[in-house]
């Protein structure tokens, strides 16, 4: 600004400073110019006047002086010069002045010097007598003057030069004192120049829609990070170096992290050859996934490439906790497997001993051993077929109608039933406790006390016992079956509730049963809103609680 | 000119993360295979080997890049200097692993004491890796020290194992072939905590300037 108004002055000074100097000397060179034209004239006049009257004795007599006298014979030959002081044979009549007095009375020529700086003005005149007698004079010329005229000039120029270059400091110090003291927050209040007030109603203009803008911003963030937040998957965003942009609560969760990693490399914060693998081959192709275990749960990471005009802008990983579809996925695969197999081991034997009957290879009196083969396999499969369809209806829940139903009495229908089996292998089986009513199905309790029992019998020692307990606690009915059997091996306690599930791998049938029984107790279970706990220690027993709420007061209001 | 350094830099720590990350899962699949004796991984770990040696010769002409154009001092030299070691030590880590899962097919049936042994020390060391890589990542000089500290836990593991692996021996001479790949690999995990304390060292260095203290 200052450098600016420092060049308009000097500018400005310059031309000025100039043509003043230039019209000045043009006026004033002309003036003298004129003067002395006139004086020599006059000066010419009177020394002719003179050398008329005197002749050459008033030449001599004028020597010196700044004016220079020739008197020249019509011929052209000098008679008399006041600078040589003497006649000289150089012949004068070739001047131009000289030729134009003898011609026309009167003559005048300027010479100027070899360099321009001097001028000599010469004046000739026709005397009466023929003669010319010529003065001349040198001058300096307008070249001279504006030499001699320079230093001044110069002088001049430096001053104007210094103070323009104070004003212009001055000047733009205070020009921009009011620019610099704006109020850019409120622009439409500053009193200053009206000159910029377009210019502040663009910048208020523009400050509102800055200020819209940011409040979009701030907003469609907020928006942004509630959504992320609810999220149960884990949200990453990154930039194209891997830099994590975004991450939401759960990814936090997912990945341990308990403070913000945003602006970290996702590499350092959690570190995995494969899901960074995953992350380069989405920025790459647009899309890759992986599945990976960790903190004891699976997960699937799929990562996007977001692109953004043509360029990759970074990606996006997303985080599922896959851990229960795997679980269902093992169990339904096992479960299909199991079924199979289950199925297939009595219609085996059937088969077998049924084409051994074919052939004809069976003795007579060895025919009702294989035909009672045949009878026990097939009632093994329909007793197989039966757990699987009340299985199945249990996963539909619906064909049940619950009413008011007695434990106590379920059970004792139960052990009176088992109660053959029991006394098979001596082993004592007794029902203690109180009456407890509950609102239930009645087939499916006695399914889960039938396959309590059924298991604890079966699993047992030979004279071992088998204890059944009902009893009311706060707001429940706590069935136990107890039993000084076999046992659980701890690692098995928790997986014995799934279909088919065995502790003893082998599936030997020697125990019977079809593997579904303690499933259907699950589920019925589950059905009647019931919470199962099982304790129990390899070699000494198996403890089995089924804990039932009680029936609730407005029950039969609702049924 | 700094700020490229800077990135430089950073593109050096987030390298040698990576290799550390791959470090961290060639051994815990190695872990896996002598778990589930799952042959189809030894294929993922040849690979993971040929990653690994690749990531070492990439970060090592990135060091020597950045020694030579930017003629690093003070803590830049110490960090890209213990980096040039210790991708070294990550490398020998893979290729232990490597000969681990080669030896894994010929001890199928292993004594079960010794077995549960290896696999704990199996954990010790993947353990001391995992911290060593943290430990750089963060610049964490106390985790660091724990690693140094841990090295003993994985050699007394050796020990035992040896001992182990010594009555074996004098039980069932005729599977003696067996005890000593197994005492193979167990030295193998001992050789993986050492450079896994390398490693640590190293870091420590990185930070403070001082290489294996007292």
């Amino acid at each position: 600004m200052t450098k600016k108004i420092f060049n308009s002055v000097i500018t400005v000074a310059g031309i000025v400073l100039l043509a003043s100097a230039v019209i000045i000397m043009g006026c004033l060179y002309n003036y003298f110019e004129n003067v002395r034209e006139d004086g020599l004239k006059d000066e010419l006049a009177l020394s002719a006047a003179a050398v008329e009257d005197s002749g050459i004795s008033y030449l001599e007599k004028v020597r010196s002086g700044s004016c220079r006298i020739t008197w020249i014979a019509s011929d052209g030959t000098v008679l008399y010069d006041t600078v040589t002081g003497t006649k000289s044979k150089e012949n004068h009549s070739g001047r131009a002045e000289v030729q134009s007095a003898l011609e026309t009375g009167e003559g005048q020529s300027n010479r100027y010097s070899g360099t321009l700086l001097e001028k000599t003005i010469y004046y000739a005149k026709r005397m009466e007598d023929g003669t010319v007698l010529r003065i001349s004079v040198s001058s300096a010329t307008a070249g001279r003057l504006a030499l001699g005229m320079l230093p001044p000039v110069m002088a001049a120029f430096v001053i104007a030069l210094a103070m323009s270059g104070m004003l212009a400091r001055r000047l733009s110090r205070r020009i921009v004192k009011p620019l610099n003291n704006l109020d850019l927050e409120h622009p439409l209040e500053n009193d200053t120049y009206e000159e910029i007030s377009p210019l502040l109603n663009r910048i208020s203009r523009q400050n509102n829609k800055i200020k819209e803008q940011f409040k979009e911003l701030k907003q469609r963030e907020t928006e942004f990070t509630q959504v992320t937040a609810c999220m149960k998957e884990g949200l990453v965003l990154m930039d194209k170096h891997g830099i994590i942009l975004s991450i939401n609560p759960a990814a936090n969760k997912i990945f341990g992290l308990t403070k913000d990693s945003t602006g970290q490399d996702f590499l350092i914060v959690y570190r995995n050859h494969e899901i960074a693998q995953c992350i380069k081959n989405a920025m790459e192709t647009g899309h890759s996934e992986t599945q990976q275990p960790g903190y004891g749960r699976e997960y699937q990471f799929d990562a996007s490439r977001i692109e953004s005009a043509g360029g990759v802008m970074g990606a996006v990983l997303l985080v599922f906790d896959i851990t229960e579809k795997v679980m269902a996925e093992r169990n339904r695969r096992e479960f299909t497997a199991n079924v199979s197999h289950e199925l297939k081991t009595p219609l085996q034997g059937i088969t077998g001993s049924a084409e051994l009957i074919e052939n004809g290879m069976v003795k007579q009196e060895d025919l009702p051993r294989f035909t009672g083969h045949i009878r026990r396999e097939a009632a093994r499969l329909v007793a197989l077929v039966e757990d699987i369809i009340k299985l199945s209806q249990l996963d539909e829940k619906t064909g049940y109608v619950k009413e008011e139903t007695c434990l106590y009495e379920i059970a004792e229908e139960v052990v009176e039933n088992l109660g053959d089996i029991a006394r098979k292998r001596n082993i004592d089986i007794k029902i203690s406790g109180e009456r407890v009513v509950i609102c239930g199905v009645r087939k499916l309790l006695y399914e889960i006390i039938y396959n309590l029992c059924d298991n604890a019998i079966k699993y047992n020692i030979d004279g071992g016992k088998v204890k059944v307990n009902i009893e009311k606690t706060k707001g429940n009915a706590v069935l136990t079956v107890s039993d000084t059997g076999i046992g659980i091996p701890q690692e098995h306690t928790s997986r014995v509730f799934e279909r088919f599930y065995r502790v003893d791998k082998s599936h030997s049938k020697a125990s019977g049963g079809t593997g579904l029984g303690l499933s259907i107790v699950k589920h019925a279970a589950a059905y009647h809103d019931g919470t199962i706990d099982l304790q129990s220690v390899a070699g000494k027993g198996t403890k089995v609680q089924v804990i039932f709420p009680l029936c609730s007061q407005n029950f039969h209001k609702n049924y | 000119m700094r700020s490229q350094f800077d990135k430089q830099l950073a593109l050096l720590n987030k390298e040698m993360i990576g290799m550390g990350a791959l470090c961290e899962e060639i051994i815990s699949k190695v872990l896996k295979v002598l778990a589930d004796g799952d042959g189809q991984l030894l294929n993922g770990i040849v690979t993971l080997g040929a990653e690994i040696d690749q990531k070492e010769r990439t970060i090592e002409t990135l060091c020597l890049k950045l020694l030579l154009q930017q003629q690093p001092v003070a803590g830049d030299l110490r960090q890209i200097s213990a980096a040039l070691k210790m991708i070294t030590d990550m490398e020998r880590i893979g290729d232990q692993a490597e000969d681990i899962a080669e030896i894994i097919p010929f001890v199928v049936n292993r004594p079960a004491k010794a077995d549960s042994l290896l696999h704990e020390m199996a954990e010790a060391s993947i353990n001391m890796v995992t911290e060593s890589v943290d430990a750089f990542v963060g610049h964490n000089v106390e985790l660091a020290k724990k690693v140094i500290f841990d090295d003993d836990i994985v050699d007394n593991y050796f020990t035992q194992i040896k001992q182990e692996l010594i009555a074996e021996i004098i039980k069932n001479p005729e599977d003696g072939e067996c005890s000593i790949d197994l005492l193979m690999i167990a030295k193998y995990f001992e050789r993986i905590g050492d450079h896994a304390t390398n490693i640590a060292e190293w870091v420590e260095f990185s930070v403070t300037g001082v290489h294996k203290e007292g």
